[in-house]
């Protein structure tokens, strides 16, 4: 069907293109290949090892715990809640300041296990009530308001974290298959190298920062993949329709392609940038979940504009030259 | 495309009236129609209690299992098969007969249990059978909608407006109470198991009247011992080896490392001894036949009053079955025991009472005294009313996931986020226009319309908005000019060929499409992974995205193309765009 559809295309657009298409930006993408090639490779070796070695900072959606957030309507130090919470005994608890003032603080402690959920549930219950209550007597002078209380069973913990891997790996397959479907098979497993790529930095970035990561992060992460695609998708449309038309009849596919990527490049960086802009305004502007939210596009953003522009097209470009070089052999 | 120009606008300006239809009961508070959806707030927002509860259905397979047991039990006799044993076996799931009518048996339970029992093997005098997977399955689904009742009857009594209780596969329920601040107070209630039970006391072993009653004693120290194991959590100074289990594990532990010993169909339960303070610092054992019960489903109604020592007890009401049936059961008592026998009332497996029973007892209700005085024991007793009256829990619940939001922190987040939608919006609107100038206010028009389109369909659809959601609009914001980017940069580009501005305008729209449309099917494909697997605030995000795309596509590609169309046909516009035309083509 997209085949007849092209057809169409180029038969219309062969009357309105006279006077061929070299106007506008024409940068020379594919010759630096290589070297983004070999930075590309870098920062994905570093991510992985940066994974690996420092390992993500998950957040109790993944890892299990119980967070509580305290509001004081005056400052108070973080020495004092840090002695509050080690005097009800929880050495291990991380108390985290946020927001201006030292007046916002993050209580995070570890999962509990007792030999039995309903015991593990008492034990979690009896800690929330502890703490709760503990924070409005002990700081009673200081205005105490408990702001949101998070707790996630170890069990609930180990499935959200294989859904969220689950969630990715369909993502992706799901992705393959359309546009191995609606391209040309070349230039699927360029698209999900580039999605592999986008993601492993961005995992990369939070290993090295130690940001937490929770459901909202993979959420993000799910979000990249979609609009990196975007860029790429953009990109091989027109590098289809480019290749179907009459007026590059006889051009390299390597020219074929650059001159694709210059066809869309304003546009690729046009949406970057309003997109950018969102992002921006959500980082700065809004606070807690829709920040750590944007935190994470900003990034997949970025990287995800690079990504297509120059790793996507240079690997659809790598895979037609195997391709040529098996076709005499076979 | 509709080639007419005018139906294009009869149906965008349909399509405005429908949405500012649907989104007015957001702004306006007096809107004519009443009833009128308005956007959700997700619990994240609101503030409010999000608690995902595990039911343990197995616990009720195996109890399930052991009524099946006694039932076969009489059943073959009055068929007269010829069986030595019925028990359980595989963690209580299995049940096992031991017969020698191995074929009779195997009949008989193909023909009176044909879709409930399979039979696993048929070997050396024994028929081995289980509930079958279809059975347990739907026995599961029945619990988890019993619990789900039970708890929406519990939370009704608690006054919260608008709950939502709902069940999460076969074994979960999502409980979401909105602007809850008393967290642990509704936990309690919905956690509270308040199994009601009257038991008819086993003579032989009764504490006082009984000859056997210190044998029972020395079972249950034997089998501490032999366990390593006492009731309650501290150790015993004594022996400090020895662990220390909550009530409820401790009897189950008890009961099945004494089935040996026990009569069949009896059970050991305690009742506070009545010079301690708490169950572990004294108890009285009981053995109880479980197999005449009556259980809570047998009550009307249940109030806290008080005895004459102004002590709160809790007093329940039966029902017309549940009056029968503890008639029929203290006149089975009285008779076997010649008026010298005992029922005991228990809750929770904890005896309450066990009063004597002379004669059957017509009556219309009965009560629990809890023996203790102050506002701790009232609201003991309130609690124990409350869930007897919504009816007991089918199966344990434990809580998986527990998510408390406070109304400030909502209401502070929400806030932000329009303020970030905002700020983000305008950003976006001067971006375009200073940079595509006339175009630019073409596409601000759809970006605008867009945004009006997304809240709408998200109004009409009942969504829930959540934080993510709102990072979802905000996102499609800025991601939803992508179309008419895509469209502008492909006019230009068209222009810039040399060809004249309608065919521009033409050829830009038709060739852009497929690359729009590619785009947005994958960022769709992701978001249905997203609502496959995401959590509630996740789904959210991936709802309002989806939206912002079907919008985005109807804003960007049908809307602009109508302005810019109305423009030049009607207005006479002759350049849409800052591009010199035709000349600066030449460049070939």
């Amino acid at each position: 069907m997209s085949k007849n559809k092209n057809d169409k295309y180029s038969a219309k657009t062969t009357a309105a293109k006279t006077s061929g298409n070299k106007e506008g930006i024409n940068i020379d993408f594919l010759s630096k290949a290589n070297i983004f090639a070999g930075v590309s490779i870098l920062l994905v070796l570093v991510s992985l090892v940066l994974i690996f070695s420092k390992g993500l900072n998950y957040g109790i959606d993944f890892a299990g715990g119980t967070e509580v957030q305290v509001l004081f309507d005056k400052s108070v130090s973080t020495d004092d809640v840090r002695s509050f919470t080690k005097n009800l005994g929880y050495d291990s608890a991380s108390v985290q300041s946020f927001g201006e003032g030292n007046q916002e603080y993050l209580i995070r402690m570890e999962s509990i296990q007792a030999a039995t959920d309903k015991e593990t549930n008492k034990l979690i219950n009896a800690l929330i009530a502890k703490i709760t209550t503990g924070l409005k007597a002990t700081f009673a002078t200081s205005g105490p308001e408990i702001r949101r209380v998070d707790s996630v069973g170890p069990q609930v913990g180990d499935e959200l974290k294989t859904n969220g891997l689950l969630a990715i790996f369909y993502s992706l397959v799901l992705i393959l298959i359309y546009i191995g479907l609606r391209f040309d098979y070349k230039f699927a497993p360029a698209a999900v190298f580039c999605l592999f790529h986008d993601t492993i930095i961005t995992l990369g970035i939070y290993a090295l920062l130690q940001k937490e990561v929770n459901v909202q992060t993979l959420a993000a992460i799910l979000t990249i993949i979609g609009y990196s695609l975007n860029d790429t998708i953009v990109t091989f449309d027109r590098i289809r329709e480019n290749s179907g038309s009459i007026l590059f009849r006889g051009w390299a596919f390597d020219d074929l392609v650059n001159r694709s990527l210059n066809d869309v490049l304003t546009r690729t960086i046009l949406t970057s940038l309003t997109t950018l802009i969102a992002v921006a305004a959500m980082y700065f502007i809004a606070g807690g979940v829709i920040k750590d939210f944007a935190f994470t596009l900003a990034i997949g953003v970025i990287v995800g504009t690079y990504s297509s522009i120059y790793i996507a097209s240079p690997l659809v470009i790598l895979i037609d030259r195997w391709e040529a070089s098996k076709a005499p052999a076979a | 495309m509709i080639e007419s120009l005018r139906t294009r606008w009869i149906i965008i300006i349909a399509v405005i009236g429908l949405a500012l239809f649907w989104v007015g009961p957001n702004f306006i508070d007096s809107w004519p129609m009443k009833n009128a959806n308005k956007v959700n707030y997700g619990l994240d927002i609101q503030g409010g209690l999000h608690l995902v509860l595990g039911v343990d259905s197995n616990e009720v397979v195996i109890e399930k299992t052991a009524r099946m047991i006694r039932g076969l039990s009489s059943e073959f006799k009055s068929d007269n098969i010829d069986f030595t044993d019925v028990k359980a076996q595989a963690g209580n799931r299995e049940v096992v007969v031991v017969t020698s009518q191995t074929d009779k048996v195997k009949d008989f339970i193909n023909r009176r249990y044909p879709a409930t029992l399979q039979i696993l093997s048929t070997s050396n005098g024994e028929v081995v059978a289980r509930f079958a997977d279809t059975e347990i399955q739907r026995y599961k689904e029945q619990i988890v909608e019993q619990s789900i009742e039970v708890i929406r009857n519990r939370i009704d009594e608690f006054g919260v407006s608008e709950p939502s209780i709902t069940a999460q596969g076969d074994n979960r329920i999502v409980v979401q109470l909105p602007g809850i601040e008393d967290s642990a107070r509704a936990k309690e209630l919905i956690n509270k198991t308040a199994k009601l039970n009257f038991r008819p006391v086993v003579q032989e072993f009764h504490p006082f009247a009984g000859q056997r009653s210190q044998e029972l004693v020395g079972w249950i120290t034997d089998a501490e011992k032999a366990g390593n194991y006492h009731l309650g959590l501290k150790a015993t100074v004594a022996n400090t080896e020895s662990k220390g289990l909550q009530y409820s594990e401790y009897i189950k532990k008890l009961n099945a490392d004494l089935a040996s010993k026990l009569p069949r169909n009896t059970r050991v339960s305690f009742e506070k001894s009545q010079n301690a303070k708490t169950i572990e610092a004294g108890k009285t054992a009981y053995l109880l036949d479980v197999d005449n019960d009556l259980s809570g489903g047998a009550l009307d109604d249940a109030r806290v009053n008080y005895d004459e020592f102004r002590n709160p007890v809790v007093s329940f009401q039966f029902n017309l079955d549940g009056r029968r049936k503890f008639a029929e059961m203290t006149g089975g008592i009285a008779e076997k025991e010649n008026g010298q026998g005992y029922m005991a009332i228990v809750l929770d497996e904890v005896v309450q009472s066990a009063p004597t029973v002379q004669n059957e007892i017509n009556s219309d209700g009965a009560q629990i005294t809890l023996g203790s005085k102050g506002p701790e024991a009232e609201e003991e007793a309130k609690l124990i009313a409350t869930t007897l009256r919504a009816g007991a829990l089918p199966a344990a619940l434990t809580q998986l996931e527990e998510r408390t939001v406070g109304p400030s922190l909502g209401a502070d987040s929400i806030r932000k986020g329009k303020m970030a939608g905002l700020v983000g919006g305008i950003l976006v609107l001067i971006f375009m226009l200073l940079y595509y100038k006339k175009l630019g206010v073409i596409a601000n028009i759809a970006l605008s319309l867009n945004i009006l389109f997304i809240l709408a369909l998200l109004t009409s659809l009942g969504a829930t908005l959540t934080l993510p959601g709102v990072a979802g609009i905000v996102l499609t914001i800025g991601m939803a000019v992508d179309a008419n980017v895509i469209i502008f940069e492909r006019i230009k580009e068209e222009l810039r060929k040399g060809v004249g501005m309608k065919t521009a305008i033409k050829d830009g729209f038709d060739h852009a499409f497929s690359a729009i449309m590619d785009a947005n099917i994958t960022t769709v494909a992701v978001c249905i992974v997203l609502m496959y697997f995401g959590t509630g605030p996740i789904r959210g995000f991936a709802v309002t995205l989806i939206c912002g795309v079907i919008t985005s596509m109807f804003t960007s590609i049908f809307v602009s193309r109508a302005i810019i169309d109305l423009l030049i046909e009607k207005f006479g516009m002759k350049s849409i765009h800052t591009v010199k035309l035709a000349s600066s083509a030449r460049g070939n």
